[in-house]
């Protein structure tokens, strides 16, 4: 018992490989029983994880699960780099997991309207989640990146297969540019494994914490290296992100990728970014980004002011929504620019949050989609006639886009933007635009498809079954949940933020 | 009292909300509002006897965390925020009721009373907010029912803009109450009303500062209460149900921007500036709505210009220090203006939705009940005695003369002589005259006029239970406000303000009374004068091109920089990568001995590498 215990990070994190070796050795034609395996396997891990966050809860505390071993090394003329195999799971990363699992499930349930080569679409979807599990459940950069490197594959085939008209340029802009993050990420570790000769976090965080006292007594060029390092672990999580103006690929993908594939892209995918910066960023270089947090800041409200009025005036539903997430990542960047426990807070607050808001509004989307075959706003209207569950969740999911109070949204963008105003006021009340403009772009979502005078052709469709709305009710639920107690979500992040934050020093 | 009874006054109607989301295919229109009707009646009942308790009540339950200090969410009752539960949910009572006759052909009854229910909950809960964060909250869900309840139509396309404009105007105002909590935060380290009093009055925030959160939480109270300039949703607004109109955007929902400057009356106090702002801006508010309520010509309009006017009144009230004036007037016009609203919806009802009131007539021979009950509220909003609405005008005048801001108390004189004015031009021209002939019209339900009466019987009576020492005691006893001046009223303005109003009466009876004042045609500078205010002084059209256009025109530009200029050198860059590629994919051309050479190429690279490592020894 003590050992799957112990062992518990590895297993959560492969448990869906199960489902892959179960889906390969079905039958080939059989779609039915794919979407079964598919759904089926992604429980597993879920379970796994609510069981580990209701302890943690209880427990009032963050707890932590590590599986370490050594791994592997590379024999050096002096010495050797050793690579140790270590997941662990702490109350940062727990959070992350736990959406990544939801909303894998919910993309899986979500996914009716995929009907050729489900065998390799359903596989593909268990090993991306994988990697996403492993990339926040990774202790070792190595392991990090090699996950990493396995949601892009995943997601590469995914967009390219079974995506809309353009799917095989979107596949390649998302290769190009998460590639091109790859590569500096890849410096970045390379660069970390010579200055702390091991690629565990601790290692690292130890080692550039002791580099950076002595900084002055060392020959410029180590301060040039850090520097780099720092700036190209920043620069791939930027891109992830994405931060304006790496943000075209990600449009692309919104618009092109399948729309649970979206789910699961916009709502834990660009998530990477947000726990890159504070596992990496805040994790190892905690004065460096005591020194960028103003450029933080300033990036941040230039995203979220330029996101959101570009969705203002976007005719089709995907590519608001797309703009709408560069607009929230902008908070997420204002959060980790504060510099205080406070901002770190709502910047993973914002990105679960987010996470969830774009999952449940992107499962609507592809609902819309399959009953009238456009998302352009000229083309929709007064669906709440024919449609009116629909109509109401989306209604619910867009409030929690531009930040109700009682929906998450509200209580990340609070926690965001109050940090920023202790540091920054000035920054902070530019900012605050934004949730203007996002109260602009989120209604016109819903006054151009749910109000108005509704098309001939749109009288009679079919609103939303009962099995099409359990999923979405679950999303709404988890969001109001989190709006309405955001203790449930801070108890696991808490003491973890705390740690972070106290390297600074200071506050 | 027991506190869990009292945590039941908001629960109940959230509880009905929910009943009715859930189950509104499963009941018949009558079942829905009945269900409404006795939750919030319960909710009512609950209310009435803390009137006489009168002791402070306080719960509060830890909530989470912000920088370890724990935030709490509580309720907190003491005499102003009692008056308001006690208005809230008598007045979401009575419209109740009265909808069962209203909206009883409506096929989403059960919606509409579910939005009515979550409302009432909400704005139980604002009332009774014991600190700012979760007041904000509650503020936002005030301003959702809003939205709803506006496009509770939302086919039609007029009601959906108008749902449109109530949200984003409000939430300018919004954005101003939320940096104000956010530095609130910062400067006192807690959200507690009561904390931020104490921080206050220990001078442990700068003057320059509470200058700075006095303002932006009273422009959140602009958005809300309609004040100029964000007034303009308000007359929009009208596009909603009727009830709706009466409920929300005349008794209740609105009054919360006046409510919040009352409750946080001694963060005003400690700024002159801010006084002078919410004394001034309260000022121009009810003289610039009067003027255009004047010249309107939908029966609803009106009576939104004069809501918005009236808000001033009580603003500029506020800002002269007359807190009791101000809270007295709230209540006694949540009672008139909702028995008007709800006389509006009738005489709409009875006219088979006729809002223009150029095309009334003559209503008097056949609706005697409404004309009665109309006139009564006309008679209180005019401030004629013994209507309430003297009580609480003569007040603020007081209020505002004792301040000694002689201006703003002409333009309250001014202003309340339009009041009449228009008051009355719209009794007359509805109600006078020749018998409707054209279309037969309709009677009104019973259930119709009985909150109608009940709203009547108030607004006549309630005026006597006003005295301005008692209520200043009550108002403060328990909670964190002082009061400093008590003056006696010098008898003239009592006198000249009736009189006043005595000759407005007058006047519009000679305009509109008599002969047809409405249709006739009028030349020279004073139609086009005229025509200035009726076109609401082009605020909306000047919104639309100073505001609107260049937003607009900013996005649209943006949208052609990433389109563009963004998406051209991310062009450029992929065809960068593909030169490369096509120089990578050389290197592969399927002979061994080349993919050997590379490899070898490789194993030198690395070895190199590796022996250089030892070049990086003073690395720690």
């Amino acid at each position: 018992m003590d050992s799957i215990v112990q062992a518990l990070p590895t297993l959560l994190t492969f448990l869906p490989l199960l489902g892959v070796i179960a889906l390969l050795l079905s039958e080939r034609t059989n779609g039915t029983l794919h979407r079964r395996l598919g759904i089926g396997f992604t429980l597993p891990p879920l379970a796994l994880a609510v069981w580990m966050f209701v302890k943690q809860v209880l427990a009032n505390t963050s707890l932590t699960w590590t599986h370490a071993f050594d791994w592997f090394y590379i024999p050096l003329p002096q010495g050797s780099w050793t690579f140790q195999y270590m997941m662990q799971i702490d109350g940062l990363s727990l959070v992350f997991i736990m959406l990544t699992c939801l909303i894998t499930t919910m993309a899986t349930i979500a996914s009716h309207s995929i009907h050729e080569r489900t065998r390799a679409y359903y596989s593909l979807i268990l090993l991306l989640q994988v990697g996403m599990l492993g990339v926040f459940s990774a202790f070792n950069l190595f392991l990090f990146f090699i996950f990493f490197e396995i949601t892009l594959i995943s997601m590469y085939f995914l967009i390219g297969i079974w995506g809309f008209l353009h799917k095989e340029k979107a596949a390649n802009y998302f290769l190009l540019y998460n590639g091109l993050g790859s590569g500096f990420l890849l410096f970045a570790m390379i660069g970390l494994l010579m200055l702390a000769e091991s690629l565990n976090y601790d290692d690292i965080a130890n080692a550039i914490t002791a580099l950076v006292q002595q900084l002055e007594l060392l020959p410029p060029e180590v301060g040039l290296m850090v520097w780099g390092v720092f700036g190209s672990l920043m620069i791939a999580f930027a891109i992830k992100l994405p931060i304006f103006p790496f943000h075209t690929w990600m449009l692309k993908v919104h618009v092109e990728a399948p729309t649970p594939i979206v789910m699961i892209h916009s709502g834990v995918l660009l998530k990477m970014g947000a726990y890159g910066m504070i596992r990496f960023g805040y994790g190892f270089f905690p004065t460096f980004m005591q020194e960028i947090a103003f450029t933080l800041a300033i990036v941040g409200v230039i995203s979220i002011l330029y996101g959101a009025l570009l969705a203002i005036v976007e005719s089709e539903l995907k590519k608001v929504l797309a703009y709408s997430s560069i607009s929230h990542m902008g908070i997420v960047l204002i959060g980790l620019g504060a510099i205080n426990e406070t901002g770190l807070k709502g910047a993973v607050f914002q990105s679960i949050s987010h996470g969830l808001i774009s999952a449940l509004l992107f499962y609507l989307v592809g609902r819309l989609y399959q009953r009238t075959q456009t998302t352009q706003f000229n083309e929709l209207g007064g669906l709440a006639k024919s449609m009116p569950v629909f109509s109401g969740i989306l209604m619910v999911g867009v409030l929690a886009l531009l930040g109700l109070p009682g929906t998450s949204g509200f209580i990340s963008e609070f926690f965001a933007f109050l940090a920023l105003f202790a540091s920054k006021p000035i920054v902070a009340a530019i900012g605050t635009l934004g949730l203007i403009f996002a109260a602009f772009y989120a209604l016109r979502i819903v006054l151009k498809v749910s109000f108005g005078p509704i098309a001939d052709k749109h009288m009679h469709l079919s609103d939303l079954r009962f099995n099409e709305s359990i999923p979405m009710l679950i999303l709404v639920v988890v969001i109001i949940m989190i709006g309405i107690s955001p203790a449930v979500l801070s108890y696991p992040i808490d003491s973890v933020l705390h740690t972070l934050i106290t390297q600074i020093g200071g506050q | 009292m027991n506190n869990l009874l009292v945590g039941f006054i908001p629960i109940l109607p959230l509880l009905v909300f929910l009943i009715l989301l859930f189950g509104r295919r499963r009941f018949t229109l009558k079942t829905s509002g009945w269900i409404s009707i006795i939750g919030t009646g319960m909710s009512f009942m609950l209310t009435l006897p803390l009137l006489w308790y009168g002791n402070v009540f306080h719960i509060q339950v830890p909530w989470f965390e912000i920088e370890g200090t724990v935030i709490q969410f509580g309720f907190t009752l003491y005499t102003l925020n009692t008056i308001m539960l006690v208005i809230v949910s008598f007045i979401s009572l009575l419209v109740q009721i009265y909808s069962l006759g209203y909206m009883k052909e409506d096929q989403r009854v059960a919606t509409f009373y579910a939005y009515l229910s979550l409302f009432t909950f909400s704005m139980l809960g604002l009332v009774m907010s014991s600190n700012l964060l979760q007041l904000y909250i509650f503020w936002e869900l005030v301003g959702v029912c809003s939205f709803l309840l506006i496009g509770f139509w939302y086919f039609k396309p007029t009601a959906r803009e108008a749902a449109r404009k109530a949200f984003i105007v409000t939430r300018i105002g919004d954005v101003g109450l939320f940096i104000a909590i956010c530095l609130i935060f910062w400067q006192v380290g807690s959200f507690e009303i009561t904390d931020l009093y104490t921080a206050v009055s220990n001078g442990a925030i700068s003057p320059g500062m509470i200058t700075w959160i006095a303002i932006l939480t009273f422009l959140g109270a602009v958005g809300k209460s309609g004040q100029f300039p964000l007034h303009t949703w308000l007359p929009d607004a009208m596009e909603g149900p009727t009830p709706v109109s009466a409920l929300i955007h005349a008794a209740t929902m609105v009054a919360a921007g006046v409510y919040l400057v009352a409750s946080l009356f001694f963060l005003f106090e400690a700024s002159e500036i801010a006084m002078n702002v919410v004394a001034n801006t309260g000022a121009f508010t009810a003289i610039f709505a009067a003027t255009i309520a004047l010249t309107q010509f939908d029966i609803k309009r009106i009576l939104a210009y004069s809501t918005v006017s009236q808000l001033g009144y009580m603003m500029f009230a506020l800002g002269s220090s007359g807190l009791v004036a101000g809270v007295f007037h709230l209540m006694t016009h949540a009672f008139f203006k909702a028995l008007l609203f709800l006389l509006a919806g009738a005489i709409i009802y009875t006219l088979h939705h006729e809002q223009d009131i150029r095309k009334m007539n003559g209503l008097w021979h056949t609706h005697k009940g409404l004309g009665v009950l109309f006139l009564i509220g006309c008679l209180s909003i005019a401030g004629i005695p013994p209507f309430s609405g003297f009580f609480s005008k003569e007040e603020i005048l007081l209020a505002a003369y004792a301040d000694g801001r002689m201006s703003i108390f002409w333009i309250g004189v001014i202003a309340s002589f339009l009041t009449t004015l228009y008051m009355f031009r719209l009794f007359f021209q509805v109600f006078m005259g020749d018998k409707q002939t054209k279309k037969s019209t309709l009677p009104v339900p019973t259930v119709m006029y009985i909150p109608m009466v009940l709203l009547a019987l108030i607004s006549s009576l309630i005026g006597f239970t006003f005295d301005g020492k008692k209520w200043g005691d009550w108002l403060t006893d328990n909670w964190v406000l002082q009061l400093n001046h008590q003056v006696t009223m010098p008898l003239w303005i009592p006198i000249v303000v009736t009189s006043l109003s005595l000759v407005a009466i007058g006047l519009a009876y000679v305009w509109y009374g008599r002969k047809k004042g409405l249709s006739e045609q009028r030349q020279g500078w004073f139609a086009r004068m005229q025509h200035i205010v009726y076109r609401k002084y082009y605020v909306d059209e000047f919104y639309q091109f100073v505001i609107l256009m260049p937003l607009k025109g900013l996005s649209w530009f943006l949208n052609g920089f990433d389109r563009f200029i963004v998406g051209g050198l991310v062009y450029l860059t992929s065809l960068k990568m593909l030169t490369l590629g096509s120089l990578g994919s050389r290197l592969q051309n399927g002979q061994a001995q080349r993919y050997l050479l590379i490899s070898v190429m490789g194993c030198v690279c690395i070895l190199m590498w590796l022996v250089a490592g030892g070049l990086f020894k003073w690395i720690p």
